[in-house]
């Protein structure tokens, strides 16, 4: 274990930390790491990979493209730094708000701020499904196919994993 | 102990079926409001993820485990979370190039998002039937649709709606 490693895990672990402060997760981030890591860590084709991969594997989609670029600077160790530096940011600011709500679930006007929001929630959340439908790139008439089946089974009923890991099998079927 | 599984177990089937934090919302209002938190948790949950800086998963999995569980639970959840993408990572570092022309993830992942679009349509709808839909409560909607549409930041359009829900929300 020599200087230079334990150099190139602080750095890691602190551009994580930065990114993660900095920017909540989505296109956002991305673009801030890709100014903090392209040129410096890894050739611009190795991030367009990463962040390529990252949308098509399951998973939180910031954790996966830390991994990738602290693997590409430090081996698995640097995965795992890297790692760490993007999970304590979320965890630890979310336990704090996690326990002022407990702290203030009493006051009156506790019940107006949530109720406040949950209308932007829904339109939000809304409004994510749009994009996420329309990133589907030239397969609308499958995806499409996908969606009203999928609709009918959850308005049937359906359990909504059963619903998707269908909607991913018809999908190998579809996609090729 | 019987409960901190199923929260592992319930945030690994959820990030084993998304590929990012908001895009799990859908799954997450199905398998977790009624058995771990409440509609209204739910809606603090997502609304303070979006909020706060980060990924938006771990958040959703910190602040369901913690209210469910307290911090075993979040733990348990938090565990679940990062497990698959790292698992993920640990193979691809060895399998990378075979498995990025293994077409069928792909093509699992481009099947499932039609599905996970339509069920986060399914529970945003959710969300609002049951609420009293007052004027006060459309206009917000209707606001926030405006400025979402603007391309304004979320956390700002959340954080907006939450102060004018403490003043016309009475």
């Amino acid at each position: 274990m020599n200087k230079s490693k334990l150099y190139t895990w602080f750095k890691l672990f602190w551009m994580f930390l930065k990114i993660n402060l900095l920017t909540s997760s989505g296109p956002a981030s991305v673009g801030l790491l890709y100014k903090e890591s392209v040129g410096k860590i890894m050739t611009e084709s190795q991030f367009v990979e990463a962040v390529g991969f990252s949308n098509v594997m399951p998973g939180s989609e910031a954790l996966k493209v830390a991994m990738f670029v602290g693997y590409a600077a430090g081996g698995l160790a640097g995965a795992l730094t890297a790692l760490l530096g993007s999970a304590l940011p979320p965890t630890v600011s979310m336990l704090i708000v996690t326990l002022a709500i407990k702290h203030f679930q009493d006051e009156p006007w506790m019940d107006g701020f949530i109720g406040g929001m949950l209308p932007a929630v829904a339109v939000l959340i809304a409004v994510v499904a749009l994009k996420l439908f329309r990133s589907e790139k030239n397969a609308s008439k499958r995806s499409l196919l996908i969606a009203a089946a999928s609709l009918a089974a959850l308005a049937m009923g359906a359990p909504a994993p059963l619903v998707l890991v269908g909607a991913g099998l018809v999908g190998i079927g579809l996609f090729r | 102990m019987n409960i901190l599984l199923q929260l592992f177990g319930l945030f690994l089937k959820v990030n084993l079926l998304s590929t990012s934090g908001m895009a799990s919302v859908g799954l997450l209002h199905q398998e977790a409001v009624g058995l771990f938190v409440t509609e209204s948790q739910f809606v603090q949950a997502v609304a303070f993820a979006s909020v706060l800086p980060g990924s938006d998963a771990l958040q959703l999995a910190m602040f369901i485990g913690y209210n469910a569980a307290g911090m075993p639970g979040a733990l348990a959840a938090l565990a679940g979370s990062i497990l698959p993408p790292t698992l993920l990572m640990l193979g691809v570092a060895a399998l990378l190039h075979r498995l990025r022309r293994e077409a069928w993830v792909r093509s699992f992942v481009q099947g499932l998002t039609p599905a996970v679009a339509v069920l986060m349509v399914f529970v945003a709808w959710k969300l609002v039937r049951k609420t009293e839909l007052n004027w006060q409560v459309l206009s917000l909607g209707a606001a926030s649709l405006i400025a979402f549409l603007l391309e304004a930041p979320p956390p700002l359009v959340l954080l907006a709606a939450g102060l004018a829900g403490v003043f016309l929300l009475r």
